[in-house]
Parts: C-alpha cells; sequence; structure tokens
C-alpha cells in the first residue's frame, strides 16, 4: 500500500517536472523571439527542472525494473537465479554508491547553503544549495527504491 | 650539538606532494600554459623538494568547483578567476577586473602597493584560503557584434550573452542578457538567436570562429585588465617550511607573469592574422553616450553593492582612490606617449 | 594497471546482467574504497553536478517525448504505412521506408533512444507480419534509429564541437553528405538481399488496393505530410534563428503534442504514457552517465588517464597511421563503454594531437562520430540493441539482433573508410 502510493507520488512529481521542462523552454524561446525579451532566472529554471527530472527518476526506474541490462544471460536464468543476482546486486552495487553520494551530497549542498550561494548571472536564481540537495534526495530515494525492489525480489527467491 | 644539522637536513629534504585543479580543459593555451610554467618553476625553485600534480577539468571535471575543492582540501591549490565566486561571496568580485576599472599595470601596483593583497587576504582568509594573482590577460573585447551600437537605444533589447558583472550593467542599460552553453554560441551568434556576445580576445576568439558571423569587433570596457587567480588552501600553507611557502608564492607570481606577456604576445599575433585573413572585421568602440550610460549603470551598481557590505565598501573605495591616483600618472606616461605616437 | 584490471572485470560483470549503471558504479566504489579511500567519493557530487549543469543534454528527455508521442499517437506508423505502399510489388520496400523514415526522425531528434524505441514498436511489427526475417528487420531498425546520431541536429556532434573547438554549426553542414551516403548505402544493401534472397524481405500486401488512385494518393499525403511538418518546424526552428538546437527540442515536443491534438488523438492516457516512458529511458540513459562518471573518477585517480594518454602518444605521429590507429581505438572501445564517455574522455588526449598534424578537426569530428555511430550496434553493449531488445516482440532473440546489425557495422566501416581515403569526395581537406 504504502509503497504503491510512494511510487504514485513519485511518478506525478515526475511527469510535472518533464511537462515543466518542456514548457519552461518553450515559453523561453517565445519570449526571446517573439517579445525580445529574456530572463536569465526563467533559462536557469530550465536545467533546474531537467536535472531534477533525471535525478528523481532513477529511483523510480529502479523500481520497474526498467534500467538496461546485458541480458544475453540474465534471460535465460529461472526466475529465482535473477531474484537472487538481483539481490546480490543491490547490496554491493545499488547501496554503496547512493549511500555514498547522498552523505557527500549532503555536505555538498550544505556549504552552499553556509554562504546562501546564489547565482553569478545578472538576475539568476538565488538559493543554489536547493538544486545542490537534489543529489541527496535523489539517492536516498535510490535507497527506498532499491529496498523496494529487494523485497520484490526476495518474494520471489523465498516461494 | 652535532645532531643538530643533520636532522635539519633531513627535514629540508622532505618532499611535498601538492595537488593543484584548475578551471581549464588540459592543454588548455595561455591559461593552462600558466599552471604548467608554475609547475616547472616551483619544483625547479625548490630543487624537487615541491611536488605539482595538475589535474585539468578533464579529469576534476568540475570547473567551477575549484573554490570548493581548495577550500574543503580536496586539492591544496586552484588556479581560476576570483569573479567566478561571486555567487558564494560577492567580495571577491573585485579581484579579477571591474567595469571602467584598473588596466593591468595599475592593477598590479594596487595588488603589490595599494593594499590590494591585504584585501584580497581579508576576503579569502574568511574561507581558509589565500589568493595570489595568477596571470592577465591583458585587455578584452568588448565582444562581437552583428549590428553597429550607434546609440543607448540600439543596446535596448540586445540579446547578448554577457555572464556576471558586466551582464548586470548591460541589463541595467536594457540589453537582455541571455545564457547560452559555449557548444552552441556559434550557432546562436549565426543565426540571430542572440545579437552579441563577449569572450575574451583575439588570444581565443579565433578558434570560436565569432568572426565568420559577427562583423563588428568593440573594443573593451568591462574587462580592462583580467587577472587570474591562484588559491591555495591556507591550513596546507602553513604546514610548509617558510622557505617553500616563499618559492611557492614566487612561482606564483613569476608564472602570472609570465602568462602576461604570453597573452600580450599571442593578442598581438592573433589579431595580425584576423586582419590579414578576415579584412571584413571592423573595430568599433562604444560612443561617448553609451560609455557614459554603462558608467552611471556601474555606478548605481557599485553603490547598491556597498550599501550592506562595510568590507564591499572598502575594497570599492580602496580601488577608486587607487585608480584615480593610478591614472593621473597613466595620462602623461603611457597615454601622453601612445597619443603621441598614433598621429 | 589498477585501471586496466578494474575495467576488465567490469566487462565481465556486466554480462551477469545487472543493470548497467549500477554495475559501472559499483565496481568504481569497491575499487575507489580499496585504491584511494572514501573520501574520493567526495568528487561525486560535483561531476553529477556539471552533468546537471549540462543544458545541452536537454535534449534527451525533450527528444524522446517527442519520439514516443508521434508513436503513441500512430502518425508514425502511418507515415511508414503510407511508404510502403508507394513500393507496390518491390521487394524490400517495407525495409527501405522503414530506412528513410529513420533518416527523417533522425533528421529532426539528435537522439537514438527516442527513434530506436519509436521504429521498434512502429515496424517491427509490421514488418514481422509480412514475413521478414527476424535479422534484417532488427538489423534494418538499429542502423535507421541509430542515424540520428550523425544527421543533424546531433547530440554527439553538439558534444565532439564543444571538444575539438568546432562551431556546432559546422559540422551539422559537414555532416550532411556523409550521412547521406550512409543512408543510400542501407537502402542499396536492402534491395541487393530482397532481390538476392526472395524470402528475407517479401513485397507488402496492400491494404489500399480497392481505393481509387486519388483516393490512395489522398490518404498517402496525409500520413506523410504532418510528420514532415514537425520536422521542418524543427530544423526550421534551429536555421532561422528562433531556437538553439537543444531549444529546437522543446519545439519538438511541443509540436508532437499539437499535432495529436489537430488529428484529435491527444487523451490524457497518451499523454501519461508517453511522460512515463520518457522518464524511464531518460533515467536509463542519466544513470549510466552517473555510473560512468564514477568509473572515470576511480579510472583517472589511480591513473587510468595517463595509461591511456602514454598509450596513445606512443603511437606514430604521422597523419594517416594516426588517423587509422585513433579510429581503431575508438571503434574498439566503442564496444564496451558509452559515446558520451568517449567524447569526453577519450577524444581530448587525440585532439591536442590531431592539432599538431593539422587535420582538419571537422573532418576528424565527422570521422568520430561516424565511428561512435557503429558502437551504438557493436555487440554486446550497443545501446541500439539494448533499446530494441526493450520494445522487441518475445519471438525476437537477442541473438537475432546481433546477428541482424552485422551487415550494417561492415556498412558502417566501409563508408568510414570512404571518409578516410576519400576525404575531398565528401569536401574535407583532411590535413
Ligand atoms: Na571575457
Ligand atoms: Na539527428
Amino acid at each position: 500500500m504504502l509503497q504503491q502510493k510512494y511510487s504514485q507520488y513519485l511518478e506525478k512529481i515526475l511527469i510535472g517536472l518533464l511537462l515543466l521542462t518542456i514548457f519552461n523552454v518553450f515559453i523561453d524561446v517565445l519570449l526571446r523571439y517573439v517579445f525580445s525579451n529574456s530572463s536569465i532566472a526563467l533559462q536557469e529554471l530550465e536545467w533546474h527542472l531537467f536535472s531534477s527530472l533525471f535525478l528523481l527518476s532513477i529511483g523510480y526506474t529502479l523500481q520497474a525494473d526498467a534500467h538496461i541490462r546485458v541480458d544475453v544471460f540474465y534471460a535465460k536464468f529461472s526466475p529465482k537465479k535473477q531474484a537472487l543476482l538481483n539481490l546480490v546486486g543491490l547490496t554491493i552495487f545499488v547501496l554503496p554508491i547512493s549511500l555514498l553520494s547522498a552523505y557527500y551530497g549532503f555536505d555538498f549542498a550544505y556549504q552552499s547553503f553556509l554562504l546562501s550561494e546564489q547565482s553569478g548571472d545578472p538576475g539568476g536564481l538565488t538559493h543554489r544549495f536547493i538544486i545542490k540537495s537534489m543529489i541527496s534526495v535523489s539517492f536516498i530515494l535510490t535507497i527506498i527504491s532499491a529496498l523496494i525492489f529487494a523485497r520484490k525480489n526476495y518474494k520471489v527467491l523465498a516461494q | 650539538d652535532e645532531k643538530k644539522p643533520s636532522s635539519k637536513n633531513q627535514h629540508s629534504d622532505k618532499i611535498y606532494n601538492l595537488k593543484l585543479a584548475e578551471t581549464w580543459p588540459s592543454n588548455f593555451p595561455i591559461f593552462g600554459d600558466a599552471t604548467k610554467n608554475f609547475k616547472k618553476l616551483a619544483e625547479s625553485m625548490s630543487n624537487g623538494r615541491l611536488k605539482i600534480r595538475i589535474d585539468s577539468k578533464n579529469k576534476h571535471k568540475s570547473a567551477l568547483g575549484i573554490f570548493d575543492f581548495v577550500k574543503s582540501g580536496q586539492y591544496d591549490l586552484g588556479h581560476s578567476g576570483s569573479y567566478y565566486w561571486k555567487g558564494k561571496d560577492i567580495n571577491t568580485l573585485f579581484f579579477t577586473s571591474m567595469p571602467f576599472g584598473m588596466i593591468t599595470s595599475e592593477q598590479r601596483a594596487w595588488f603589490e602597493y595599494g593594499g590590494g593583497q591585504e584585501l584580497m587576504d581579508e576576503v579569502y582568509g574568511k574561507h581558509g584560503l589565500k589568493s595570489i594573482i595568477g596571470g592577465s590577460t591583458g585587455n578584452q573585447m568588448g565582444g562581437w557584434f552583428k549590428k553597429e551600437i550607434n546609440s543607448v537605444d540600439d543596446l535596448k533589447g540586445l540579446k547578448m550573452r554577457i555572464p556576471g558583472f558586466a551582464g548586470e550593467i548591460m541589463a541595467e542599460v536594457g540589453a537582455k542578457p541571455v545564457n547560452i552553453p559555449a557548444g552552441e554560441l556559434y550557432t546562436a551568434l549565426d543565426r540571430g538567436t542572440i545579437d552579441a556576445l563577449e569572450w575574451v580576445g583575439p588570444s581565443l576568439d579565433l578558434r570560436m570562429g565569432f568572426h565568420k558571423v559577427a562583423p563588428y569587433y568593440y573594443t573593451g570596457w568591462h574587462e580592462p585588465g583580467t587577472e587570474l587567480q591562484f588559491i591555495i588552501n591556507l591550513k596546507k600553507y602553513r604546514s610548509l617550511p617558510q622557505d617553500l611557502q616563499t618559492i611557492l608564492t614566487t612561482a606564483m607570481k613569476l608564472s602570472a607573469y609570465q602568462m602576461y606577456a604570453q597573452s600580450e604576445y599571442e593578442s598581438a599575433k592573433n589579431w595580425e592574422n584576423m586582419k590579414k585573413t578576415y579584412p571584413n572585421i571592423q573595430v568599433k568602440t562604444f560612443p561617448q553616450p553609451v560609455f557614459d550610460a554603462m558608467r552611471a549603470a556601474n555606478q548605481k551598481l557599485l553603490k547598491k553593492l556597498s550599501a550592506n557590505n562595510p568590507l564591499a565598501k572598502k575594497i570599492i573605495k580602496s580601488q577608486s582612490d587607487f585608480l584615480q591616483k593610478a591614472r593621473a600618472w597613466t595620462a602623461i606616461s603611457d597615454q601622453a606617449y601612445l597619443n603621441s605616437q598614433s598621429k | 594497471m589498477i585501471g586496466l584490471i578494474m575495467f576488465l572485470l567490469t566487462l565481465i560483470l556486466l554480462m551477469a546482467g545487472f543493470p548497467v549503471a549500477f554495475t559501472f558504479a559499483g565496481v568504481a566504489v569497491i575499487f575507489g574504497v580499496f585504491t584511494q579511500g572514501v573520501e574520493l567519493f567526495a568528487f561525486m557530487p560535483y561531476r553529477i553536478m556539471s552533468i546537471m549543469q549540462n543544458t545541452i543534454l536537454m535534449a534527451v528527455p525533450l527528444f524522446i517525448f517527442m519520439g514516443i508521442v508521434l508513436q503513441k499517437t500512430k502518425l508514425a506508423e502511418q507515415l511508414l504505412e503510407a511508404m510502403g505502399e508507394l513500393f507496390g510489388k518491390v521487394r524490400g520496400g517495407l525495409a527501405v521506408s522503414t530506412i528513410l523514415v529513420g533518416a527523417l526522425l533522425a533528421a529532426s531528434t539528435g537522439v537514438v533512444g527516442a527513434s530506436v524505441v519509436a521504429m521498434g514498436v512502429i515496424s517491427l511489427p509490421v514488418m514481422l507480419k509480412n514475413n521478414y526475417k527476424k535479422t534484417l528487420a532488427t538489423g534494418v531498425i538499429c542502423a535507421s534509429g541509430t542515424l540520428g546520431q550523425i544527421i543533424p541536429p546531433s547530440i554527439v556532434l553538439i558534444i565532439l564541437a564543444d571538444v575539438l573547438g568546432v562551431p556546432a554549426g559546422d559540422l551539422f553542414k559537414s555532416a550532411v553528405l556523409p550521412s547521406l551516403v550512409l543512408v543510400a548505402s542501407y537502402i542499396f544493401y536492402v534491395l541487393i538481399i530482397a532481390y538476392l534472397d526472395k524470402s528475407s524481405a517479401p513485397a507488402l500486401q496492400s491494404k489500399n488496393h480497392n481505393l481509387k488512385k486519388s483516393q490512395k494518393y489522398l490518404t498517402l499525403i496525409k500520413a506523410i505530410v504532418p510528420p514532415i511538418l514537425l520536422i521542418v518546424a524543427v530544423l526550421g526552428s534551429i536555421f532561422s534563428g528562433i531556437a538553439t538546437p537543444t531549444e529546437s527540442a522543446a519545439m519538438g515536443a511541443v509540436g508532437a503534442v499539437l499535432l495529436a491534438v489537430i488529428y484529435q488523438r491527444l487523451s490524457w492516457q497518451m499523454l501519461h504514457a508517453a511522460s512515463v516512458e520518457t522518464i524511464k529511458v531518460t533515467a536509463m540513459i542519466f544513470a549510466i552517465l552517473i555510473g560512468a562518471t564514477a568509473f572515470s573518477l576511480v579510472f583517472t585517480y589511480n591513473g587510468g588517464d595517463i595509461l591511456v594518454e602514454d598509450f596513445i602518444h606512443s603511437l606514430p605521429a604521422k597523419e594517416m597511421s594516426f588517423i587509422l590507429i585513433s579510429m581503431a581505438i575508438i571503434l574498439i572501445l566503442g564496444f564496451f563503454i558509452d559515446f558520451v564517455e568517449i567524447s569526453l574522455i577519450i577524444v581530448p588526449i587525440f585532439y591536442p594531437i590531431a592539432l599538431s598534424l593539422g587535420i582538419d578537426m571537422s573532418w576528424f569530428a565527422i570521422l568520430i562520430a561516424m565511428n561512435l555511430q557503429a558502437s551504438f550496434l557493436t555487440p554486446p553493449f550497443g545501446f541500439s540493441l539494448f533499446y530494441l531488445k526493450g520494445v522487441a516482440p518475445k519471438s525476437v532473440q537477442t541473438t537475432d539482433i546481433y546477428q541482424g546489425v552485422i551487415p550494417f557495422i561492415i556498412i558502417q566501416v566501409a563508408v568510414l573508410l570512404s571518409l578516410i581515403i576519400f576525404p575531398t569526395w565528401y569536401g574535407f581537406s583532411s590535413f
């Protein structure tokens, strides 16, 4: 139940980010070409939205088991063998990089917060720490998704 | 007592390995040569007791991470530009080059004798850093324009790629600063997606190809003497023996000296080349009313910076006082000489 | 040395079948922690931040979205079938149409994933239904779906323009002729195979043979015009200066949605499904970029960069031997490493040598792009192969796809060789 809610909310946020990214770039083009106007803040918002989109989508896609695999052998494995491989991979591959990136990502954002870092360009966005903290958030979500995916695989293995 | 000299010798044989991160990609001309020269000088002056490893952007992948790298100690040294850190600490803005500010000879006099280094120490000390001059590009060009600028009105709505503080001045007089990634700048200028852009000067502009798509090359106003910077992690610096500290900063200043000479040489050479190969390039200077408007905008923005920031106020005052003094001398020396020669 | 061991171990572990992105990152952490300590990974946020601020990559989700909307609204499928009709009783017509549509899609997207996925969904079932051989069908789709790599606008050309210091606009122009030759070679090959082997690509059974000629042409025009209009809009927005190449991707995305509105095929479900698919493809691409940057972090900080650099610098510094060896290295590395990593790690090492040899950088860039395109197709790790497998029916085996692309890789290498040997044919000055 809780898992379903989690991935539903995440999906909604991701769709929102995708459509907003498209809309934002489109608006910036329109503004510049039709109205001879331009806003650095709006242009910076483009990469804020786009990078949030791909960062937050990594865990979501892991949970949906849609990341690219070399499946020449994997496709021939029995479901149990596949589940075992996934559990091992989640433990030794996914968790360590996620923990390290989340940990160092926190300090990365925190330093930015302490300096009240902002864009150096005219009319750019302030509060740079928010977008920097998306790195930590992304890997924390990846860990949560990894746990959900692990549970799914464990069930297959335990059958 | 007899043991003392030998233990001292042992101490002085110790090798210190320092890592330097630079903003530039590997083999980047001129800017990258500055760090290579620095490494060579520091290693040979210290008789091999200093070992410097240079990591370019290709390796650390973060052109604008240098400040944080050196601050956190992930690197001991950095080579970059002070004004890149204005979003982290606005007071770092003043140590590269200011619009309508000092030219390289004046600014270096300010750094060495006019209190500039002390102010820079005060700003960077707060972050556990020390900054030393890192090489001047000389006067930078005002940029490539697709159409002529004859009045302040021509700047209104002008779509221009011009980052940082200079971009704020342009915005203040009615231009529209635009962010375009470096890889797409040429296409954007060619197709009229933007009307103008600023880059560096003949030393680096030729390889970008802007002269093929924008005929007007405007003379500079916003970066009259762009000085790059070395940064040093203070904790690391203080852990070095006194003589190595001196060698380190001396090697930095010496490579800064070399880079300025190299920039002047490359600019002269490339400009001669550009003129010959592309005779259609038209060098222009903004008319006086345009400069007046930009100068007023500059004053207004500087006043805003001073408002709630005593240190910024101190730096701005120091710079403008020194500029006044130095410029009076430049006027009757270099300027008078050049004027007398040009007619 | 550590770099080399790490590299080989990763290749072996990838075969086990755990997601590529996390295998890269996982091996990196294991090696990184043992050789350099945990603190090495304090660099990770900076590297990720560089990907985040690389706004050129923004074209990835935007173009994928456009491709998937075209697919979901069946606009691309109509186009394909209409073109197949034009071939009448000539064998191989459907495959040639697939190649042409692939080329058109390629001219409006710079992203391989989008067009391979779209082509796979649209044309694979149609070709299989018409008794095409699985190997030929999958080979055609992978090859034509990958054309987006070289036909402008293309992400790889934009990245190479930056790395090699050539204006992207110049590269786009230089890429046109080589791309046309490549497309023509694909078509030529398909027609010959269809002629020699009657069972490989039978002629299409027309659905419209009851219709009058005029009606037939009307359906054709209705099917062909809208996607072409979209392509004109995207390319036109770049050429007229309305948008940068990256921004044109958003014009394409909005344009595809507008087409869906005009043809009354826009629904919330369609938009939702297209978004979710876009998000997944985006995630898989960016997860690999992040995994690869973790890998190269550990690789370079263990001296792997110096290893590669020393090797490259030990190569003979003669123009032709440099070109041949650098192309061989990129082709071999392309079997294993992603094109973005090659463009950003390997090419910068070649750059100063090419510069000192006075090699025409536009030519060098097109050679690399053509080469990297082959890398999308090379088993076992070619991206196009993964993407197609992801959407192909169960009856299509990974090995069918591996077999199917081989002739197209050979064509690719042949065109590459012609570019190397006869640069002036294509308007380059070589040295
Ligand atoms: Na500049
Ligand atoms: Na393309």
